[in-house]
């Protein structure tokens, strides 16, 4: 304690003998630092975004297809309504909400254009609860209940359509039989969403899907949020173990894109973080080791005064211990003030729907995480200290003879 | 021989009289009785227009009832042997140069027929105005000695069509002059015009029927007839996929 009472002072006017050499280090570091907390943040936002969008729109935590649907989504591959040990586990404490539905490919219709869709039949109080489209109506209006035989499109199926709200169009499907089954429906409601989505989901009552494609009650799918998103492998291994015959999918397996993303990106920030950091060390290393080439006299001084080596190593690192402690801590700084700048989320329309493409939502919301935060400051701070200790070993070893001895 | 020609005679003044009493279903219905009738063998040009192209297509084409209709081409070379048969099971084409019979997925069936501004819709559901269609009579005139109707059509409240209207105009003896595609903000989208008519088969017949999209004024595909035969005997194999493929006639 008494020789860091010593040292310490030492080791803060040493810092300030150059300042110029100091403060690009200081520099180097807070950048560095700087880019790899917005990056994370950045990086998180947009796979919370991407996960979000997936799971929100029509993918939910996961779903349930009649074995088959998956590799061929007809009406040919339904499932019989729900029922038995599958219902009891879906309407247990363990799954937050469900929603039963018949998808199928269909063709859609207008004066103008005709155009591939999925035809999704839904009932629209349990459809609201996995899936956040029915709020996202921007015209006319969403589906009332599971009979309602109006249709809600797409913004951008609409427009490429020609066709609006209270217009008619004409939906065309494979039924049952595998004939062609057609008829016309009004549109009630336009929705606005990822392009990808508006272009392919149509939606209408559960009822009048059922009966334009012959199903009786069959369903296509059912989609399904867990209430604790840690016990979702769980509960999938329930859901499989009730229906055997049943084809039981969480989001990883159906939509892989996005679950590659969102993991993805957390190995990114850490070969980010890896990049950046050897960077940083090249800059700290270097700085340091000219200080200490600079100051070969001194430290022979030192030595001759009869300082310990070890001590001279402890007077190096604890510079090193200030100097990027002062970056880490200016880096982290303008991070939060980075991210407070975007209080509204950032808004990615200048990508225009281009970010929709790598599945992100148009606006991506950046919350710090603070256990990042210090994890990310406090691993380059101790790495950047354990890098400055070759100057300092340098420093310590320093012959004062031979130190003296030089002009 | 005689007897087929008093029957045809018959049909004509029966809708003559018909359409006497401007009764606009019988109208219409008249019209196409006019255009297929019972059963026809036709020969018929086909001029696609584009701004910077036209070509022509010769083809055959045979129809039985509303349900059955053959079309096959017959020139140019690099179109010749194409055919559509269309059934009351569904719509097939085929291909010579991949000797392959396709049944038309109903994705294809509101694309071009052939290139020209013709879908295989509308060959296929040529006759949903008598179906799907509540008809009402708007203007009657007369032209040359001839009276005109002008029909509307709108499509029954659950009709699988995507038209606003349709209107057409028929000569007092059934033959069609004009009919008209609106979409829903009753805009017209295309328009179907008999630019010349005259004799063929035993009948006034539109020769020239020229179908334009209002949108595109350099495009337009005309049909030209240049011989039929009406309400004839067709041998039973015509309409068959066997058929399509391996012509026997």
């Amino acid at each position: 304690m008494e020789k860091l009472e010593l040292l310490l002072p030492l080791a803060w006017r040493s810092l300030w003998r150059n300042p110029r050499r100091t403060i690009i280090t200081v520099l180097v570091v807070s950048v560095g630092l700087w880019s790899i907390l917005v990056f994370a943040v950045l990086l998180e936002a947009w796979s919370a975004s991407s996960r979000d969008t997936t799971q929100k729109m029509m993918t939910g935590e996961g779903q349930i297809h009649a074995a088959g649907y998956l590799d061929d989504p007809t009406i040919a591959n339904r499932m019989a309504p729900l029922e038995g040990a599958l219902a009891d586990i879906l309407k247990s404490d363990a799954v937050k909400a469900y929603a039963e539905r018949v998808r199928v490919a269909a063709i859609m219709q207008s004066e103008y254009r005709t155009l591939p869709i999925t035809l999704t039949g839904v009932a629209p109080a349990k459809e609201r609860a996995v899936s956040v489209l029915p709020d996202k109506v921007s015209k006319g209006r969403y589906l009332e209940n599971a009979e309602d035989d109006g249709i809600v499109i797409g913004r951008n199926l609409a427009s490429r359509l020609k066709t609006r709200v209270g217009k008619r169009v004409v939906v065309l499907v494979q039924d049952t039989k595998g004939e062609l089954a057609e008829r016309a429906f009004k549109v009630v409601g336009v929705y606005a969403a990822s392009q990808q989505i508006e272009d392919e989901f149509v939606f209408t009552g559960l009822d009048p899907a059922q009966k334009l494609i012959g199903a009786g009650s069959g369903i296509s799918e059912i989609v399904f949020d867990s209430s604790d998103a840690e016990a979702l492998p769980s509960l999938v291994d329930k859901l499989r173990a009730a229906a055997p015959a049943l084809d039981v999918q969480s989001w990883e397996t159906l939509k892989p894109l996005a679950y590659a993303v969102s993991t993805f990106f957390n190995e990114f920030i850490m070969m980010w973080l890896g990049v950046m950091f050897a960077m940083m060390a090249i800059g700290i290393v270097n700085t340091q080791l000219m200080a200490v080439f600079e100051r070969t006299r001194e430290f022979g001084l030192f030595q001759a005064l009869g300082m310990r080596p070890r001590l001279v190593l402890m007077e190096v690192a604890l510079e090193s211990t200030m100097l990027i402690g002062i970056g880490v801590v200016i880096g982290a700084a303008f991070a939060v003030l980075s991210v407070m700048a975007f209080p509204g989320g950032l808004d990615l329309g200048f990508l225009g729907r281009g970010a929709e493409l790598v599945g992100a939502g148009r606006v991506l919301y950046l919350s710090i995480d603070i256990s990042d935060f210090v994890r990310y400051s406090f691993i380059i701070w101790a790495l950047g200290v354990c890098a400055s200790l070759w100057p300092a070993w340098r420093a310590a070893h320093v012959s004062p003879v031979m130190a003296m001895a030089r002009a | 021989m005689r007897i087929l020609a008093f029957i045809c005679i018959l049909s004509l003044f029966s809708t003559a009289v018909r359409a006497q009493e401007a009764d606009a279903d019988a109208l219409l219905r008249a019209a196409f009785d006019n255009w297929r009738a019972k059963s026809s063998d036709s020969e018929v040009t086909m001029t696609v227009h584009r701004p910077d192209w036209e070509r022509s297509m010769s083809m055959k084409a045979w129809t039985q009832g509303d349900d059955f209709a053959l079309v096959r081409f017959t020139a140019p070379a690099k179109d010749a042997g194409n055919a559509t048969l269309k059934t009351d099971k569904g719509t097939w084409i085929y291909n010579p140069k991949l000797n392959q019979v396709i049944k038309l997925p109903a994705s294809m069936l509101a694309q071009s027929w052939m290139g020209s501004d013709f879908s295989y819709n509308d060959l296929s559901k040529a006759d949903d105005i008598l179906t799907e269609y509540t008809h009402k009579l708007v203007k009657t005139e007369e032209t040359g000695g001839d009276k005109i109707y002008t029909i509307e059509a709108i499509p029954k409240p659950d009709a699988p069509v995507v038209w606003g209207k349709l209107v057409v105009k028929v000569r007092e003896d059934g033959v069609m002059l004009a009919e008209t595609y609106y979409d829903q903000d009753m805009k017209v989208v295309r328009e179907m015009t008999t630019e010349k008519v005259g004799e063929v088969g035993g009948r006034d017949y539109p020769l020239v029927m020229v179908m334009r999209p209002a949108d595109e004024p350099e495009k337009w595909t005309r049909i030209e007839t240049s011989s039929a035969d009406f309400n004839i005997d067709l041998p039973s194999y015509l309409f068959t996929l066997s058929n399509l493929q391996n012509p026997r006639r």
